[in-house]
């Protein structure tokens, strides 16, 4: 008893929110150990950034559905948020150094506006989280497809700096990705807010008898993975130069996976954006390894599924265990 | 302190409350006392702001109160504890103490080592030491209560509400809740201490008062009432017309249902029991004493650890509940809502929901034949509804569990276990259910009854067995069973 205390309390506190943490890492070093035995360039340094890299705009659309999860919720309009974060990005950019700034910012500011919207609904109209971004998911489709058909306008060269860059040898795009993360963590831990993110996933109605403001606590979440969205959606626009309206329509389902690897339950109150990231980390690193073995694209699909399918079943079974 | 004036609250199909009047001093610890169903838990959540009532008024702390939300009259210094809590079981206990209210440094952010120290501090003024950074999850039901009167301390609590606290907990800290909320009496808190148990009405509270069917029937000083009287003012009637009379069952030499040491989950352990054709057992034990989990074991709902049951003479070491259905068993869960009734469904398909085979014809459902049962079903047990169609959802408490109990009733041979079925439900309801529950074992039905109301236990039981803390602790008949006995076994602790 007092040995559990003791080592309990050794662990800081942003893993101890995430038990499910260990096994991410386990999983992690399982990849490692079977990318060593399959090519002698897989552990190198050089695929490691690689991977980091390409894992940024995974995290970045993940961090901000961990939140929603967290309270009990989900967004299922980031996809289509972030095809029109794309297009807008390159579409009023249109080459021009000079609107780089405004368009980010009004881009970002768009996309935050956006989940506070979301939230508004599910709050004043009393639908579920799932079905308002659902429907908030095919209007903005539409808007983007209003936009452009196609791929649309073009960043200029110094803006994708953003998806290719590197300072110090570490990515750009990743590093942002990672300090947004840890900005998150310490707001769930530090904001009031934060802490009532996880009482209203843990237990809706408890939150309601205790006086906790749903509103709030919703505009939070839907405010902050709205602006992960637009977040990626600049992302995708400097690696790809151009912004395509149907650039995001993966990333609804596939941010979830992220989500559930890193321990966030997906019934809400537990788990954190530490273990999204780490979950993220793994999915790259699986395509990186299934790239490796010449495995299809397609199988990477099916790969994927299998995973998330798996882990949600060791977690049913762990806490049937508890 | 607080003063209802003709508060009335309906809801479809039931009217909770009608015309109720109510005032709780200051610095007064007042008893609400009532049967199951009497409109006491409707009652304090219109005061507590979680429901808003269809007429009447309410003055709290010399204002007129007209709370839209459990946030505004927290504000205002109500607070409640619930019988099922409103903890966030995940969190940490200094967590839930201060939730909605966090400490906070001079930056306005959490400040994780104050809400711990602060909680602790607050836990110990309770008399209680916890580890503060443990889930509430980990707590015992006790702790966890307390958790929750902590938390209404760390506002300006001025009206604590506590529902049936005194059912969750055993004894000693019976006891010492008591000696709490004396302690707080003195500071100047009000309290209203919601129970049906008359003995900790009189050691605790300053007045009492009464409702039956959602209706005030009276408020003494528990000095200038007698215990008799409070019965009869909640009652209304005497026990003898609610339980139907007691026939001799002979007792069939082999029992229809039989365990042999068997253990569900890891908690319920050991149990060995017997049931027989005709008998009702009642099972008694005080909330969390493991009796749900048997009841779910039995009919293969959670699985068996260890150990056999025998039905009939058939030995099986796993169940599930379509093989427990095949054998003629029937299962009245504690939740009708979540676990029992398809609440957005009608009658008929509520009513034939497990023997849905016998209502199909050429692969697909006979709604004619269907609602030709139900109509049977409705008549027989006078179940208040317009017809085989009426949605369940629609229905009143005590009516929705009589569709449940109709249920199993019409396709039970050998074993129907209920899980509190009286609960929540009126006392109209309550003397039909019994009905019901006497004619099936008239039939030869063997019925095992879980029920924390003593006098259902005394009323109906042949035989009574109790459980605590996952075990039997003892059987005796229903003629020799009393109040204090079944309490004793229910109750007592291991080494104090």
């Amino acid at each position: 008893m007092t040995a559990a205390l003791a080592i309990r309390a050794a662990v800081p506190w942003w893993l101890r929110s995430n038990a499910a943490l260990a096994g991410v890492i386990v999983l992690i070093g399982i990849v490692y150990g079977i990318g060593a035995s399959v090519s002698d360039r897989f552990l190198t340094l050089a695929n490691l950034l690689n991977v980091i890299e390409q894992t940024t705009d995974l995290a970045l659309v993940s961090i901000g559905q961990t939140l929603t999860v967290l309270a009990g919720g989900i967004d299922l309009s980031v996809g289509s948020l972030i095809s029109l974060a794309s297009c807008l990005t390159s579409g009023l950019i249109n080459g021009n150094p000079d609107r780089v700034v405004p368009v980010v910012i009004a881009v970002l500011l768009l996309g935050t506006l956006v989940g506070l919207v979301n939230a508004g609904l599910v709050v004043t109209l009393r639908v579920h989280p799932l079905i308002v971004t659902l429907g908030m998911g095919a209007i903005l489709q539409g808007v983007t497809l209003l936009y452009a058909l196609g791929p649309v306008g073009r960043v200029p060269r110094g803006f994708s700096f953003l998806a290719y860059g590197r300072i110090a040898g570490l990515p750009v795009g990743a590093t942002l990705a990672v300090t947004l993360c840890m900005l998150i963590a310490l707001l769930l831990r530090y904001l009031p807010l934060g802490r009532q993110v996880y009482a209203l996933g843990d237990d809706a109605n408890s939150a309601r008898l205790v006086g906790l403001r749903r509103g709030r606590i919703l505009m939070l979440v839907h405010g902050c993975s709205g602006f992960c969205c637009a977040a990626t959606g600049l992302y995708l626009a400097a690696r790809f130069g151009v912004g395509q309206p149907y650039t995001g329509v993966n990333y609804t389902l596939a941010s979830i996976t992220p989500v559930v690897l890193g321990g966030t339950v997906l019934s809400g109150g537990r788990g954190g954006v530490v273990g999204t990231l780490f979950g993220a980390f793994l999915m790259s690193l699986l395509n990186n390894l299934l790239n490796f073995m010449d495995v299809s694209k397609h199988y990477q699909l099916v790969a994927q599924a299998l995973i998330i399918i798996l882990a949600v079943s060791i977690y049913v079974e762990r806490r049937r265990m508890e | 302190m607080l003063t209802l004036e003709g508060i009335s609250k309906s809801f479809p199909g039931v009217r909770a409350l009608a015309g109720v009047n109510l005032e709780v001093g200051l610095g007064e610890i007042h008893g609400l006392l009532g049967e199951n169903g009497a409109g006491k838990s409707t009652l304090i959540k219109i005061i507590a702001g979680a429901l808003a009532p269809d007429e009447g008024d309410m003055i709290f702390a010399g204002a007129p109160a007209r709370w839209s939300s459990p946030r505004e009259a927290k504000l205002a210094g109500v607070h409640v504890v619930y019988q099922e809590f409103a903890l966030f079981p995940q969190l940490s206990v200094a967590e839930n103490v201060f939730l909605g209210s966090e400490r906070r440094n001079r930056f306005g952010l959490i400040d994780h080592a104050r809400t711990r120290r602060e909680a602790g501090a607050l836990l110990a003024r309770l008399g209680v030491s916890l580890d503060v950074s443990a889930t509430v999850a980990s707590l015992s039901v006790a702790d966890q209560q307390m958790v929750e009167i902590a938390r209404a301390m760390t506002r300006n609590v001025r009206l604590l509400i506590l529902d049936e606290p005194t059912a969750v907990i055993a004894g000693r800290e019976v006891a010492l809740l008591f000696e709490r909320l004396r302690r707080l009496r003195e500071d100047g808190v009000s309290v209203l201490f919601i129970s049906h148990r008359l003995d900790e009405v009189f050691a605790l509270c300053d007045r009492v008062t009464v409702l039956k069917d959602g209706r005030h029937v009276g408020t003494h000083e528990t000095g200038d009432v007698t215990r008799s009287r409070l019965i009869s003012m909640m009652v209304g009637r005497d026990l003898g017309d609610l339980f139907p009379p007691r026939r001799e069952v002979a007792r069939m030499r082999e029992p229809v249902l039989r365990t042999e040491r068997v253990a569900i989950g890891d908690r319920v352990q050991d149990i060995s029991i017997e049931l027989y054709a005709g008998e009702i057992v009642a099972l008694a034990g005080m909330v969390g004493a493991g009796r749900t989990e048997l009841a779910l074991g039995l009919f293969g709902a959670m699985p068996l650890a260890k150990g056999a049951i025998h039905i009939d003479g058939a030995r099986f070491t796993s169940m599930s509940p379509a093989k427990a259905i095949r054998l003629g068993m029937g299962l009245v869960t504690e939740d009708r809502k979540s676990q029992g009734l398809a609440l957005l469904l009608d009658v008929a398909a509520n009513i034939t929901g497990p023997a849905l085979a016998e209502v199909t014809r050429r692969g697909l459902v006979d709604r004619e034949l269907e609602a030709a049962i139900a109509a049977r079903e409705i008549e027989r047990y006078r179940i208040g509804c317009r017809g085989p169609a009426t949605a369940v959802a629609t229905m009143s408490g005590g009516n929705q569990q009589k569709v449940i109990v109709a249920r199993w009733a019409r396709i039970c041979r050998t074993v129907l276990i209920l899980d509190e079925p009286t609960r929540g439900i009126d006392v109209g309801a309550k003397a039909e259910i019994y009905r019901i529950m006497r004619e099936l074992a008239a039939a030869g039905v063997a019925i095992l009854m879980i029920t924390s109301e003593l006098t259902e236990v005394i009323g109906m039981a042949d035989r009574v067995i109790v459980m605590r803390e996952g075990r039997i602790t003892g059987e005796m008949p229903g003629s020799a069973a009393t109040e204090e006995a079944i309490m004793h076994l229910a109750t007592s602790e291991r080494a104090a």
